[in-house]
């Protein structure tokens, strides 16, 4: 059954790929994605011109009422801040598909009972969880792809908007930032499908991660309620001056992932005000590239230490 | 489970139509206590809504010290303190992040209660045993839709009630009943709010192949009515689009604001009208004006407040009555009995 021209890693990796495009939750949830990501760039130029329009309605008030005209908010923003929702979108829909698709990735062999299977054929346990990690890496990455497609034809579709070289270097670097947070999820779902012993909790160790990441921390780090978590510009806000805020950020920074990539997206996108910086002791950047490292090593032990022996989860 | 159930589901239907509701519902319920599931998923709601309340408590103590130091500074100089503007102090306000875990959270637990009341006969292989027994479809939907209700009910008014009595001994100004009479509605229409998630994921689970799609989907349904539909709508408000507020950095008075914003309605009813889709936003709008955190309801005695947000409180019974019907009626499938 396994081709003869493919490694072991690399046939479970396509295989697995496989079988997950061919699971209806997972297109539903990418395809959400997909579709968010095409309205984050409709809410950004809407939001945008709407505002414009209001500036141009509030100037000729003011002028009438004799006071004077501050400058046109809008002008002050880089046209990149346009797909500041799609830092929203990501962190939401595209974290939570790749914890499914991490999930669905391991799931899959548990449920259909085949790890014994696979347990008895000449593959080390290494090649299968390199083949899950390869698999996960390439659906996000296709994943992100569509995202960065929708958003390079945003821009090339806008007469208004003209990106310089830089800008869209820093497009991709977002981009490049956004498949790194889904993967951090993507390999959390994978590590915890691993090592529950039901399917369930193997979903909803990494959903309640997820949620703590994303509406818990961000109150203790900057009082930020979880509405506001978000929205791309109230998130953005400086935390309450308190010696309490200082140092939870300092000390839960670190590990306050949702803040982080707000931060760094906020950064690459143009949008951060002036003056504004994450609190965090650790870099954005650098705060992801280790929780990506450390949810590697943790999805690594997991699925090397699977037993091949069981087939179906302990329920 | 299903010893305990043959104790207490009758032979006969002369016994009565309650008898076998409450016989599943009291075996839901311990057997949701009995594996500690609600009281862990409990607990994190509690832990998320007190983080909201003591993190909101530390700012606003803040916001107190900082005017009074800028108070003493004035009076030190000579000068009249009317010149800032004293924090307004409403304790209910600070229950805004708690209101907010309660809508995300809250709503996410509701579908994975709902889940499991479907789920766990699937899976234990019992559905098609219970379904022998001399009892209505209806009423095994019944019994566990009574149990699911039960349990969000408990959880909410465990996580409630501690947050009222942390507010009550921290707040410095305490509770009078009018506050706990707000609480208690806000118990009562968060219960139905989260009812609406939980008989979601129930019927989908009830009437999907696979039990695991069914909780994914509901988690779509949940991503797109509590997080996606509010987001679109807040993002929309033009005031949210420049950092501190774009009337704000224009600096235009809010009876201007209004005047300027009667340009912009047919673009302020489309973000209303997205805002209005989501069930969520009806929860919100309610909560918010009840507590007085939006400040236009600050210190309004309650009953005009229910009499303006009525809408919001009809949407969301009807929503759930919908579901509840929807439930009771739909035909549960004997042939998706067995494990998926």
């Amino acid at each position: 059954m396994m081709a003869a021209d493919m490694s072991p890693g690399l046939f479970v990796a396509s295989h697995s790929v496989r079988l997950v495009l061919r699971e209806r939750t997972v297109a539903l949830l990418c395809g959400m994605f997909a579709v968010l990501v095409l309205i984050s760039a409709w809410l950004g130029w809407s939001a945008t011109a709407t505002v414009n329009r209001i500036y141009i309605d509030a100037a000729a008030f003011l002028k009438a009422a004799g006071q004077p005209v501050p400058s046109n908010p809008v002008l002050d923003v880089s046209p990149l801040s346009l797909m500041r929702n799609m830092s929203v979108y990501v962190a939401l829909i595209g974290a939570l598909s790749a914890i499914v698709i991490g999930n669905r990735l391991i799931s899959l062999d548990r449920k259909a009972g085949v790890l014994p299977l696979i347990g008895v054929r000449p593959l080390s346990q290494n090649a299968y969880a390199g083949g899950k990690i390869a698999a996960l890496v390439w659906l996000i990455l296709t994943l992100g792809l569509v995202a960065g497609c929708v958003a390079v034809a945003t821009f090339l579709m806008l007469p208004a908007v003209t990106l310089t070289a830089a800008q869209w270097g820093q497009l991709t670097g977002f981009m490049a930032l956004s498949m790194l947070y889904m993967g951090i999820f993507g390999l959390a779902g994978l590590a915890a499908g691993a090592w529950a012993r039901s399917e369930t909790v193997g979903l909803l160790l990494p959903v309640t991660l997820w949620l703590t990441l994303t509406f818990i921390f961000p109150q203790l780090t900057a009082n930020l309620s979880p509405t506001a978590a978000i929205n791309p510009v109230s998130a953005l806000m400086n935390p309450p001056d308190t010696v309490f805020f200082h140092w939870a950020a300092q000390i839960l920074g670190p590990v306050s992932l949702a803040d982080a990539y707000k931060f760094a997206a906020a950064g690459l996108l143009d949008y951060l005000p002036p003056g504004t910086a994450s609190p965090s002791a650790i870099p954005p950047i650098a705060t992801l590239i280790l929780a990506a490292a450390g949810a590697t090593v943790l999805a690594w032990r997991a699925l090397t230490g699977l037993t091949m022996t069981t087939g179906d989860y302990d329920v | 489970m299903s010893e305990t159930l043959h104790a207490h589901v009758p032979n006969s239907m002369s016994l009565g139509a309650s008898k076998p509701i409450r016989a599943i519902a009291v075996k839901d319920i311990r057997d949701a206590l009995r594996d500690r599931f609600i009281l862990i998923v409990t607990a994190f709601l509690g832990l998320a809504a007190l983080v909201a309340l003591v993190t909101g408590s530390i700012a606003l103590r803040d916001d107190v010290a900082t005017y009074e130091a800028a108070k003493a500074t004035l009076l030190a100089l000579g000068k009249s303190a009317n010149a800032i503007k004293a924090p307004e102090f409403y304790p209910l306000r600070l229950l805004r992040g708690a209101v907010e875990q309660i809508e995300i959270i809250g709503a996410a637990i509701a579908i994975l209660i709902g889940y499991r009341a479907a789920a766990s006969e699937l899976g234990r292989q019992t559905l098609a045993l219970i379904l022998t027994r001399p009892m209505r479809r209806w009423q095994f939907a019944a019994g566990k839709i009574v149990a699911g209700v039960g349990l969000l009910a408990a959880g909410l008014a465990l996580v409630l009630g501690g947050l009222t009595l942390v507010l009550h001994l921290t707040s410095g100004v305490g509770l009078g009943m009018d506050d706990l009479i707000r609480i208690a509605l806000v118990w009562g229409v968060a219960m139905c709010y989260n009812t609406c998630f939980f008989l979601t994921a129930f019927i989908l689970t009830l009437q999907m192949k696979q039990p695991s799609h069914a909780l994914l989907v509901a988690f779509a349904i949940w991503l797109a009515l509590v997080l996606v539909a509010p987001q679109i709508g807040d993002t929309l408000d033009p005031d949210n689009q420049v950092a501190g507020g774009v009337f704000k950095q224009l600096n235009i008075a809010k009876p201007d604001q209004v005047q300027i914003m009667k340009g912009f309605a047919t673009f302020e009813t489309l973000r209303d009208g997205i805002e209005q889709a989501s069930v969520t936003k009806h929860f919100e709008r309610f909560t918010f004006a009840v507590l007085g955190i939006k400040a236009t309801y600050a210190g309004l005695p309650l009953w005009p407040i229910l009499v303006e947000k009525l809408g919001d409180l009809i949407w969301i019974v009807l929503t759930a009555l919908g579901l509840g019907v929807l439930a009771l009626t739909l035909r549960i499938n004997p042939d998706r009995l067995a494990k998926a």
